[in-house]
């Protein structure tokens, strides 16, 4: 390194749309180059068989109400194709945050909100993704949307909703505990836990009545009930959008957002 | 905070640190911190782990706010104007911190980027510095891929995509191979070449003595020390010279050679287990010269006769009591 005429008399003119956009595209063109963006198709697609085809006939037998078992569990089929966008995201804050490169950034002329603004567009990218593969997946097995535009759209912009809060909480996980390989591992439980105790597979009186105030009352089965709402059903047991239908999900997803976001907005500004 | 600047504040490019202090908890990592780096100056600042250090490095780079004092980085208070120093320094921390996913080419053009480069700019200057920090072949790999001394030069290199007035390098050497550490010698002396002010933290004494146009040594979060090299090593008593004999049984015969060259307390200092002679050597090199004659003239066979000069090793243990190295409390850290 002879280090001689690396000078340049270029100075410092930051833009913030411009760091915006290129935090972004830097979380994003790799894993479409290396072919890592296919996770997030294959992932969704891989739940919806290893779950439909073995389930499928058993489930139809014990009887849910709905016209196909297809119906019935894709909601639970977006959310976790949320839940592993979620668990990417926390990976993703996580290495920035033990590289760092929070830190670094924190000396340089960036608004304190442009790296976990940038971070969640990536993450949104990645969700609709997600999502897009997930409808898709249902679609084969028989899924369909039954309502009017409407109901379709808010199907849509829920599970949108819904991945958002989990990749925000996600981003303040992995960059409070700085350890991609830790926080992965750990977050791989809660959708485990929450995704087989719901009434995203099974109505909630198939599970043993000790656990169904769990299984009926946590968050995914909340959620659940709003999106196979949404969605429709044929059967006429989807249920119909209200605000008692509604609510508890809502309530959800503003706790989760309303402890995530004032952290990350306090780790943001917190630069050392 | 209320005191008018005073004219040093205002006036200098450099860095000005008036009375710093910053507090965790019960841990005061740095108590009224003073120094001055004029521009394009190379400052040391030497210490144990967890003198204060990158404490000190926080404050100045903004990352930290101190709880009194003032500093002034590049003509902008840290405190009052931090967006601005922001825009004229580079940082490099401990660890090189780089984006592991993208390639070396790719951090170059997204740093760039961040500074304000529109695209071919930042495409142009990243070239410009792959060429130049030596790293064509590895330009298009991984960053996650590069050894050490890669990893330190691309680090350094993303900090130079546009140009910083003052510069701070903590412990920029640490963990290198000899070979990469010539290689950041070398561009902090280009810094200098160019102008830019250098922080430079190190635990290493010959770092900070190859380097530095000054230096200050901290110890628990004050200043014991500052000046050049050469004004430090002057306090632990200037040159000596060193006589070590073949036979110790010729001690005496020495002792008795040296004469008027053997002042009494060095005589003093002298045991039956000591296997060398210590003698001032205030005229350096004539002093070894006339000790060499008069040995020469007693026929005393020697092993060893040497000027020294007391390293800084030697200043930092009559300073603190301790050599740097044997200290292991941990940095503080926010």
């Amino acid at each position: 390194m002879t280090a001689t005429t690396w000078h340049t008399h270029v100075r410092a003119a930051p833009d913030t749309v411009q760091q915006w956009w290129v935090l972004t595209t830097r979380l994003i063109v790799p894993s479409v180059k290396t072919g890592e963006v296919l996770s997030s198709i294959v992932a969704p697609a891989a739940f919806t068989a290893s779950f439909y085809i073995p389930l499928k006939t058993v489930m139809m037998f014990s009887g849910n109400g709905f016209s196909s078992y297809a119906q019935y569990m894709m909601p639970l089929v977006i959310l976790q194709a949320a839940a592993f966008t979620a668990i990417s995201a926390a990976f993703r804050s996580a290495t920035d945050s033990v590289a760092g490169l929070n830190r670094r950034f924190g000396a340089m002329p960036l608004r304190p909100l442009v790296p976990v603004a940038a971070r969640m567009s990536a993450n949104i990218f990645r969700l609709l993704i997600s999502l897009a593969a997930a409808i898709v997946s249902g679609y084969v097995i028989g899924f369909r949307f039954r309502l009017d535009a409407a109901h379709t759209l808010g199907f849509l912009a829920f599970s949108l909703l819904i991945g958002i809060a989990f990749t925000l909480g996600a981003d303040v996980i992995g960059t409070v505990s700085k350890s991609p390989e830790a926080t992965t591992q750990a977050l791989v439980l809660p959708p485990l836990i929450f995704g087989m105790l719901s009434t995203g597979l099974a109505p909630a009186s198939q599970f043993p009545s000790w656990i169904q105030w769990f299984v009926r009352n946590q968050p995914v089965s909340q959620f659940a009930i709003v999106l196979r709402a949404l969605a429709g059903d044929t059967a006429g047991n989807a249920g119909t959008i209200s605000w008692s239908l509604v609510t508890p999900s809502l309530l959800w997803l503003a706790a989760i957002l309303l402890i995530s976001l004032p952290v990350a907005i306090r780790l943001s500004s917190r630069r050392a | 905070m209320s005191v008018a600047p005073s004219p040093t504040l205002t006036s200098t490019g450099g860095v000005v640190v008036e009375g710093i202090e910053k507090s965790f908890g019960d841990v005061h990592a740095l108590r009224g911190v003073d120094f001055v780096a004029a521009p394009g100056e190379v400052l040391g600042i030497l210490g144990p782990n967890g003198a204060g250090k990158t404490t000190m490095v926080n404050v100045l780079s903004t990352l930290i706010t101190p709880d009194r004092g003032r500093a002034v980085v590049a003509g902008h208070d840290v405190v009052t104007d931090p967006a601005a120093v922001r825009k004229s320094i580079m940082l490099t921390g401990q660890y090189a911190a780089l984006d592991d996913m993208l390639s070396g080419y790719e951090n170059l053009v997204l740093f760039g980027r961040l500074m304000g480069l529109r695209k071919p700019a930042a495409r142009a200057r990243a070239k410009e510095l792959i060429a130049e920090f030596d790293l064509e072949r590895a330009a298009n790999r991984r960053v996650g891929t590069y050894s050490g001394g890669m990893r330190r030069r691309i680090d350094i290199a993303c900090g130079l995509v546009v140009r910083p007035d003052v510069v701070f390098l903590d412990e920029p050497t640490t963990g290198l191979d000899p070979r990469s550490r010539q290689g950041v010698w070398d561009l902090v002396r280009s810094f200098k070449n160019a102008g830019i002010t250098t922080l430079l933290t190190t635990q290493y004494l010959e770092e900070a003595d190859a380097l530095s146009d000054q230096i200050i040594v901290i110890d628990h979060g004050v200043v014991i020390a500052s000046g050049t090299a050469d004004e430090l090593k002057h306090r632990t008593g200037g040159s000596y010279c060193e006589v070590v004999p073949l036979d110790l049984e010729e001690m005496p015969a020495i002792v008795a050679a040296l004469g008027s060259l053997l002042p009494a307390e060095n005589l003093a200092a002298l045991t039956p287990e000591s296997d060398r002679i210590t003698i001032p050597a205030p005229d350096g090199a004539k002093t070894l010269a006339e000790a060499l004659r008069r040995l020469d003239d007693a026929s005393v066979e020697l092993v060893d006769i040497a000027l020294r000069r007391p390293s800084l090793d030697d200043v930092f243990l009559q300073l603190t009591g301790h050599l740097p190295t044997t200290e292991t409390a941990p940095e503080v850290v926010s």
